[in-house]
């Protein structure tokens, strides 16, 4: 018999029998639509993360805090000259894994307009042109600081979107370039503004209508330090604000606030923190008063439970499939007791065992697939309701491997589920069948 | 070679632990082109006998042979092949599929022959005028009347060209008005060469053939010429 006949009359058996058939194809509708929103929505959890992982500066950003001698070096640790600009120039120059160093003084001080505009307690941040790479930066207007800018200690300033409404809040942030703003009243020129960095959530919300910039609820805002961003020159940071405080420092002595790395290239991940580590022991005299700190643990957390909350969807989802598959089986075996002459008129018109199997398998078959494409629709519907109340930062993302891979699955347990009264049809004897009442 | 031909068949159910010999020991031969009837009163054996002929069940014992088909121990494959390509079959119930239509019903021999939709619907359609069932090509079963359904099992029969053509107490369900004319397309079949087996209680529906076959207890009592 060929297939396509096959179809056809399970075509006409399904037609025959709507409701019934789309009673018992329920599970499978219900178990792809959940499936393939299941799977959009940790796609889309993954998608975000990556993308927060990549801003944030990937597994290259690789930060090197100081901490304690241990006990052991103790009365020698003042040998150390802790972590200085010297550090940095030495991976910078000998490191030759690492692609930017980013040494950083803070001073946490007051910014603010000349006659006018909200004073704000501002981080600021003198840095080297390596930190706009390092940062993960993108620069919305204006530019960022260059070696001259260190060079010569030039009073210009980068600012982020945020710092740039809070004083300007009438003007849109990017005209903020060319102003001056007061940090602790010395006067600097703002020759960069920095673009609006922002979750998912956010830029819709944004776009959804409300104008306004406004800094997320605190802590769970991880770009709210690179949107309040005041960047200025390490070497006039250095002169303006630190220079004074102890007498004998100088710009290469003065102790680091922050100093960061990133390696160029991952495959050399391992060497390039055996080079820092080897040039910092030489510049800290063997002491060790600093820490090597990467993302790995962190990141491999998050993937790690990117992967559960996949596996556990999809895990869900099966079983939802399985019960559907079971559904479509009691349907099957309630289908064929109520056909047994039939399979018996057309076993003695010359079927065969395998020609029933068959065609109560394909049956099966197009009972799931009809579901999927059923729960397929179902899932369009549902990824709109997830989209509008996502709970997430991260939009649910379709993609149409999901699609056919819920479809799949949804045919082989409707071919799964087929196979047992499909069995039972084709062994049953012709004669017995067609004396059945 | 004879078309049918039965050596020592014998037939046992099991019921329980008790052994029912349905058919004991039949030896048969019947030639291309006979046209036999089987009679018998029921339990005689006569319906067993009819789904061995039929290739609906094969023998406990004993040779059986069809169409040149060595059928004694065979597969349901092989049966199965044997039921479509070399017998038709007529029903006291008709067996059809009150689903389909009339034209559906007769091409469904065919569709397990493996025949091309086209061609399968022409060959039904034009079995289905052959029976005079012209004008009620797309109606179901259940708008038929009894007569009219036994046509379209006839026409389901004779689709595939068999050699062989069984009835099975095929005028059982019928008036007798009625019932005379199916015989009458069964006398007009063997009349251009078909081999036909009827199986009935009646003994004047035996008397249409030409040789009757008398079954009682699972043996073949006696056999005569009307």
């Amino acid at each position: 018999m060929n297939l396509w006949v096959a179809i056809t009359i399970g075509l006409s058996e399904i037609a025959a029998h709507k409701f019934r058939t789309f009673l018992s194809m329920l599970g499978i509708v219900l178990g792809v639509s959940s499936l393939i929103a299941t799977m959009a929505l940790t796609y889309g959890i993954e998608v975000g993360t990556r993308k927060f992982m990549q801003q944030v500066g990937g597994l290259e950003f690789v930060s090197i805090p100081s901490k304690e001698p241990s006990n052991k070096q103790y009365e020698f640790a003042n040998l150390s000259p802790g972590r200085t600009l010297r550090d940095a120039e030495a991976i910078k120059k000998s490191a030759t894994f690492i692609s930017h160093v980013s040494p950083e003084l803070a001073v946490n001080t007051v910014v603010a307009v000349d006659g006018g505009g909200n004073p704000e307690r501002r981080m600021v941040r003198g840095v080297y042109p390596d930190h706009f790479v390092i940062g993960m930066h993108i620069i919305g207007k204006g530019r960022f600081l260059t070696p001259l800018d260190i060079e010569r200690g030039t009073r210009c300033v980068i600012i982020g979107q945020l710092t740039a409404t809070q004083l300007w809040p009438d003007s849109p942030p990017d005209s903020a370039v060319g102003k001056t703003l007061l940090i602790d009243s010395k006067p600097f020129r703002v020759v960069g503004v920095l673009s609006l960095y922002e979750m998912e959530e956010q830029s819709r919300a944004r776009k959804a209508g409300s104008r306004g910039i406004k800094a997320m609820t605190g802590r769970r805002d991880p770009f709210r330090s690179k949107n309040e961003a005041v960047l200025i020159p390490f070497s006039t940071m250095f002169q303006e604000f630190q220079s004074g405080l102890y007498p004998l420092d100088s710009m290469d002595s003065v102790k680091l606030d922050s100093l960061t790395v990133r390696v160029g290239d991952l495959q050399y991940f391992r060497p390039a923190l055996d080079q820092v580590r080897a040039l910092l022991d030489i510049t800290h005299r063997g002491v060790d008063n600093y820490d090597l700190e990467t993302r790995e643990e962190w990141f491999g957390r998050v993937e790690s439970s990117v992967r559960a909350s996949r596996l556990s969807g999809g895990l869900i989802s099966g079983i939802s499939l399985i019960v559907g598959g079971i559904g479509i089986m009691n349907i099957m075996l309630a289908s064929i007791s109520e056909r047994i002459r039939e399979i018996g008129i057309r076993l003695a018109v010359g079927a065969r065992g395998r020609d029933i199997f068959i065609q109560i398998l394909i049956e099966s078959m197009l009972v799931s697939l009809i579901g999927g494409l059923f729960g397929i629709a179902g899932s369009l519907g549902l990824l709109e309701i997830l989209k509008a109340i996502s709970p997430t930062e991260n939009v649910p993302i379709l993609s149409i491997e999901s699609i056919f891979l819920s479809l799949g699955f949804a045919v082989v347990a409707g071919l799964l589920s087929g196979v047992y009264p499909a069995l039972k049809a084709s062994r049953l004897d012709p004669i017995t069948a067609l004396r059945y009442e | 070679m004879s078309l049918i031909h039965l050596e020592g068949v014998s037939k046992v159910y099991r019921v329980g632990d008790q052994k029912i010999r349905a058919l004991d020991e039949i030896n048969l031969r019947i030639e291309e082109g006979e046209f036999v009837a089987i009679i018998g009163s029921s339990g005689s054996g006569k319906s067993t006998l009819m789904h061995l002929l039929g290739c609906l069940d094969t023998p406990t014992t004993g040779r059986m042979n069809i169409c040149g088909n060595e059928l004694s121990s065979a597969s349901g494959d092989q049966l199965a092949r044997v039921r479509n390509r070399e017998i038709g079959f007529v029903f006291q119930a008709f067996n059809l599929l009150p689903k389909l239509d009339v034209v559906s019903n007769i091409e469904l021999p065919l569709i397990y022959s493996g025949i091309p939709a086209d061609k399968r619907k022409a060959r039904a359609k034009q079995t289905a005028i052959d029976v005079g069932l012209g004008d009620r090509l797309s109606n179901r079963p259940t708008q038929l009347s009894g007569g009219q359904c036994q046509r379209v099992a006839i026409a389901r029969a004779l689709v595939n060209n068999p050699r062989i053509l069984f009835g099975d107490e095929p005028t059982g369900n019928l008036d007798s008005a009625t019932g005379q004319m199916i015989l009458g397309m069964f006398d007009s079949l063997h009349a251009t060469g078909k081999t036909i087996v009827l199986v009935t209680h009646d003994s004047a529906i035996a008397a249409r053939s030409k040789r009757v076959i008398e079954i009682k207890d699972g043996r073949i009592m006696r056999e005569y010429n009307p």
